[in-house]
């Protein structure tokens, strides 16, 4: 083999894998058009856009269809590229840093704080400020608990050399204590308020409104811009402690950097759907098992990947059954096989 | 690959290591000068490792200093250390499994940026042909045997381009022959590119055979130091690793032959029942 032809070898790997994140991007965006079609209110595929193109004009005439459509499904399945992106992209980041191929967003505990956060809101009204209405309450109470966890994570990094291992051990512990309130909380929780906390840890899309979209899109677009400008360290921090030390890295620093971070994007996001499990924990697996673990190439093809994933999973969630599923459910119930079918089927060895 | 200027010298002045109440390391000095082939022996747990680390900074000294080029290290960043310094791991445990190229690629992050891809890869590339691996390129680092991981970890270590390129026992898990070949490389790549390369080595005779000086570690401190002649002889031997040997001299360099009087003239032979045969 000659030199030209290594190199060149190479290159074609990675148009592959540019290839696989182009046509997951193309699919969120077919899937995007799709899911605004899809729903209970019987509307056909050209109403729909009719209503779309009406309302950007300025002319609603069906006022009935733009509710339906512009105010409801347009919000959700933007919510649904949002959130599969920004937790792929957690669970893919936090696996590597954690060299931990089970890390992913809610490693940190996030998602028991912000239940803790939910819980202490629905079943106690309690509330971080009395003029906030019961959704801003819900909100605000799951968003700042959801970072109690980490940020007891991060004062033992500060003043305790923490490994990976530790930081994942400590995010258990908070996470069972937390769960523990949570579930001494139920005890005393009446029917209703069961079912809504029930509903709200499996995680919907179903109450997303538009005034719910900016801020988890900024944060969110933001966080992953940041973490995609420090993936190339990221990558390094795959190779251990030691050799990331000796390639010019400070690992416990950008750990930290990585877990606030990576955190507070999941926190934004968490906190105004609930915690959808697996897209964050598997959908960075599937996508390694297309790209690799190179963190440049497994950035976005996580992002790309976790959104489709979402979104497809939220259009089913939306038809199912009488009234809909959660959407947390649907992921994990077409998620599972699918994962498990790439994991026997899948001749690359993305893992140990 | 060529290095702007060729002085590299390392001076440690009274370094001491310990974990806690232990001491590891207690009261090294020692000055390296020049490219060569330094292998660092001594039982387990002597400090050899620890020693490695406080020149890269993976550890920092409790007391004295360790200078590259005249700079103190700890007040040097780990970035431009990097550029200066590599390491090798005892083994490679990288988390997720890359290629061989995607793996050695990481050992060129002290000196890449976003638009340095392709001159990275030439070095990756150049670098596996140098140590004949670059048929392995793409195949996933998993696959492969542990000498050829030994390979690839030595190869990332070299596209860092260090002046100084420290190995935590590289030949460990390896056949004679692979043995031989890593540290030949070694060798000659400190002559070739003008680096010092500091391996520890459990290995006395490949050490020997292959080391232009060597180190050994006792106790924490540095027991001999020198050209594999003066550091190997018998009474050091003896006195740092509690063993019986002679030492031959075999094409100039020093071969050692290990002694047990315990057993050597006390050979009881096996009942005739007790017995292997190739069928």
């Amino acid at each position: 083999m000659t030199f030209k032809e290594g190199k060149e070898e190479y290159y074609q790997g990675a148009r592959k894998k540019v290839l696989f994140t182009t046509l997951c991007v193309i699919g969120v965006v077919a899937a995007f058009m799709i899911s605004l079609t899809i729903g209970f209110y019987d509307l056909t595929v050209v109403e729909c856009y009719q209503i779309i193109i009406n309302h950007i004009t300025g002319n609603i005439e069906d006022v009935m269809g733009d509710d339906i459509v512009w105010n409801t499904r347009l919000p959700i399945s933007l919510y649904a590229i949002i959130c599969g992106a920004t937790l792929a992209v957690g669970g893919a980041i936090m696996q590597t840093i954690l060299r931990n191929p089970l890390a992913d967003p809610y490693t940190m505990g996030i998602s028991s704080g912000a239940s803790l956060g939910a819980s202490l809101s629905i079943i106690l009204g309690l509330s971080l400020w009395s003029g906030f209405s019961d959704d801003l309450s819900l909100v605000t109470m799951a968003f700042v608990f959801s970072l109690i966890p980490v940020g007891v994570i991060l004062f033992f990094s500060i003043v305790r050399k923490t490994t990976p291992s530790k930081i994942i051990l400590i995010g258990i512990a908070v996470m069972y204590m937390f769960s523990a309130i949570t579930s001494l909380l139920m005890v005393t929780a009446s029917e209703e308020s069961l079912a809504e906390i029930y509903a709200w840890n499996i995680g919907s899309l179903a109450t997303i409104t538009w005034p719910d979209v900016p801020l988890p899109l900024i944060v969110s677009t933001l966080c992953i811009i940041f973490l995609y400008s420090q993936s190339r360290s990221i990558n390094v921090m795959m190779s251990g402690e030691n050799t990331s030390r000796s390639l010019g890295i400070n690992t416990r620093r950008m750990t930290m950097i990585c877990m606030v971070v990576i955190s507070m994007m999941t926190a934004v996001v968490v906190c105004f759907c609930g915690t959808i499990g697996f897209v964050g924990l598997v959908g960075p697996h599937i996508a390694r098992v297309f790209v690799g673990s190179e963190t440049r190439y497994l950035l976005p093809a996580s992002a790309a990947f976790g959104a489709l994933f979402l979104l497809v999973a939220n259009c089913i969630a939306m038809v199912a059954g009488t009234f809909g599923l959660p959407v947390g459910v649907v992921s994990s119930l077409i998620g599972c096989p699918l994962f498990i079918f790439l994991l026997l089927k899948m001749r690359r060895k993305a893992w140990k | 690959m060529e290095m702007s200027d060729n002085k590299i010298r390392i001076d440690i002045e009274g370094v001491e290591f310990g974990y806690s109440a232990n001491p590891v390391l207690k009261n090294i000095g020692l000055t390296v000068n020049g490219p060569q082939l330094l292998s660092i022996i001594g039982p387990n747990g002597v400090g050899k490792s620890t020693l490695i680390h406080c020149i890269n900074k993976i550890l920092s000294p409790t007391k004295g200093v360790v200078c590259i080029d005249g700079e103190d290290v700890s007040s040097t960043t780990l970035k431009e250390l990097a550029k200066k310094v590599g390491y090798v791991p005892y083994a490679a445990n990288d988390a997720f499994t890359l290629s061989v190229v995607e793996t050695v690629l990481i050992g060129r992050h002290p000196h890449s940026n976003w638009k340095s891809l392709d001159h990275d890869l030439d070095i990756v590339y150049e670098t596996l042909r140098l140590i004949n691996i670059e048929h392995l390129a793409m195949r996933s680092f998993d696959e492969l045997s542990a000498g050829q991981h030994q390979k690839v970890m030595l190869a990332r270590g070299l596209v860092q381009e260090p002046k100084i390129l420290l190995l935590d026992e590289p030949t460990s898990n390896l056949d004679i022959k692979h043995q031989m070949e890593v540290t030949r490389i070694m060798r000659n790549l400190s002559q070739e590119k003008g680096i010092l390369v500091i391996m520890i080595s459990h290995d006395l005779n490949i050490a020997a055979k292959y080391s232009d000086n060597m180190i050994m570690l006792y106790d924490g401190e540095i027991y001999a130091a020198g050209t594999p002649e003066e550091v190997l002889t018998v009474e050091n031997i003896k006195t740092v690793y509690d063993v019986e040997s002679e030492v031959v001299v075999s094409h100039g360099r020093p071969h050692i032959i290990m002694l047990d009087p315990e057993f050597d003239d006390d050979v009881s032979p096996l009942d005739e029942e007790t017995f292997i045969r190739k069928i």
